[in-house]
């Protein structure tokens, strides 16, 4: 399928703590030919915090209908946005009394189910392509790579777009821009402790340790991922969690799109390597 | 300790069933899958979802409710993918937490986490920006944890001060990232601000009619 104009929801975290993802997923889209039109004055999607779905299907379908009436399919950065947005618009779509009562809340929540809202992964790989990204490459990006996927993209079943215990899709931008993925499937896709670090930090931090402590480990330079609330954990929170648990990781995060954005030909600084908090220096010494 | 059947709420299995979400719970036949392949289970080894749903369907009510594990579930989805019985764990254990938030409102059950303050506050902000302000989470969920102001804005310090910190320096937050002199301190407003109140409140009608 090609695409030429996508609506772009970006999420909450792309306004502060994501803003190298926010970044770097414009310059690259802008780079493979893809127009991102953001949907206008987008809500948020409730993220993990709201728990009633009937909450989660009502905001999402604000959205959904804002980038219906512009007639365009939704994609969005951010794991959770992703999750919600397909399940609301799965309930949506299959429920019609649904639809009507949702309606009746307030007009500009009207929405026909006629919107595909996708992940900027899946439409990275499945829909522009590996083929079409490969001949627009200038550079290579020969590091190596611990591949983290975390929890929305190959789970729950319901919404997921790649195998839920051994995601392939990251590692394959990586191999196409000249990367090395490290072995990391034990990690790939568990949990960074996101949902519990304001109430349980300690339980968060533990995860989140497991998942640096084992991409040092296989000797990876950084660890890729593609949602904001695990780059929060692993990249922002890192320096809390080698002081509170003593231990010392210096593992750089990136987003997939900030290393595809390189591979591109994109200058770094457009692509917000300078808002990682771990160093990303290591990364780009090793472009060529 | 042995169950006191006399005590069960044969009752409680049905107050599931009929939530969002709660639907499939009767198709639990105790494998443990969930269990096996849960993060949580991994650090603390009596965290068992399993032994939940089926004090769920024993009617072990107000041992379900008051358990202080139903708070450290991550919603990481992986029960759900993997059970065999499509009994969406990860949704029934959600529709046990928002029976266990009703009880905890009403006066019912005392709820220790602080996860449905944290929750409510990232709610609120929600409600009234439409967009997450993280800011306003904090100044509303610790100062509730804690008990008071002082020892909420303590508590907040020791754990984003040095986060904050690192915020402002890469630009994420304040004037250095060129975005603004007051990025991600003041909140994000959107324009329809009114279709937030209205939904919240259809939420909450909702509730109501449970």
């Amino acid at each position: 399928m090609s695409v030429e104009k996508l609506a772009l929801y970006p999420g909450c975290p792309s306004e502060g703590t994501a803003l190298e993802q926010d970044m770097s997923t414009k310059a690259v889209f802008e780079k493979l030919g893809v127009e991102l039109v953001e949907v206008e004055d987008w809500n948020c999607c409730g993220a993990a915090e709201a728990e009633d779905p009937r909450l989660v299907y009502a905001l999402n379908a604000r959205n959904l209908a804002i980038a219906e009436r512009e007639g365009l399919n939704i994609v969005t950065p951010c794991s959770i946005c992703y999750y919600n947005l397909a399940r609301a618009n799965n309930a949506l779509k299959h429920d019609e009394k649904l639809r009507e009562e949702i309606k009746g809340i307030d007009p500009s929540l009207e929405y026909n189910g006629t919107v595909t809202p996708k992940h900027i992964l899946d439409v990275l790989v499945n829909d522009i392509g590996l083929d079409a990204i490969r001949s627009k490459l200038e550079k290579k990006v020969e590091i190596k790579v611990a591949p983290y996927y975390g929890c929305y993209l190959g789970r729950p079943p319901e919404t997921a777009f790649d195998d839920p215990d051994d995601p392939v899709l990251m590692d394959q931008l990586i191999e196409l821009i000249g990367g090395e993925n490290v072995p990391f499937s034990a990690m790939k896709t568990k949990c960074c402790g996101g949902p519990l670090m304001m109430t349980r930090g300690d339980l968060a931090f533990e995860l989140a340790r497991k998942i640096l402590e084992t991409a040092k480990d296989a000797g990876a330079d950084c660890i890729a991922l593609a949602c904001p609330l695990c780059g929060m954990m692993l990249d922002s929170k890192q320096p809390d969690i080698e002081k509170a648990l003593k231990v010392k990781f210096d593992m750089p995060v990136v987003y997939i799109t900030q290393l595809l954005g390189l591979a591109l030909g994109i200058d770094a600084k457009k692509l917000g390597f300078d808002k990682n908090i771990v160093s990303t220096k290591r990364i780009l010494e090793k472009v060529v | 300790m042995p169950i006191k059947t006399w005590e069960l709420d044969p009752n409680f299995k049905n107050e599931i069933l009929n939530e969002l979400g709660g639907e499939h719970l009767t198709a639990c036949y105790q494998c443990s899958t969930c269990t096996l392949g849960c993060p949580i289970t991994e650090i603390i080894p009596s965290y068992n979802p399993r032994k939940i749903i089926q004090m769920s369907l024993l009617g072990m009510r107000n041992e379900v409710l008051t358990n202080p594990d139903l708070w450290i579930c991550l919603i990481c989805q992986t029960c759900t993918a993997r059970c065999p019985q499509n009994v969406v764990v990860g949704d029934v254990l959600a529709v046990i937490r928002r029976i266990a938030e009703k009880e905890a409102k009403a006066g019912k059950i005392k709820i220790e986490s602080p996860r449905p303050l944290f929750e409510e506050a990232f709610l609120h902000t929600l409600e009234k920006y439409g967009r997450l302000y993280d800011m306003g989470l904090a100044l509303e969920y610790y100062p509730k944890r804690e008990g008071g102001t002082v020892s909420g804005m303590m508590a907040m310090m020791k754990d984003y001060k040095d986060f904050g910190m690192r915020m402002f320096m890469h630009g994420k937050m304040g004037p250095l990232g060129g975005h603004g002199l007051t990025k991600g301190m003041l909140p994000s407003k959107i324009k329809q601000r009114e279709v937030m109140k209205k939904i919240f409140a259809w939420v909450e009608e909702k509730e109501k009619e449970q």
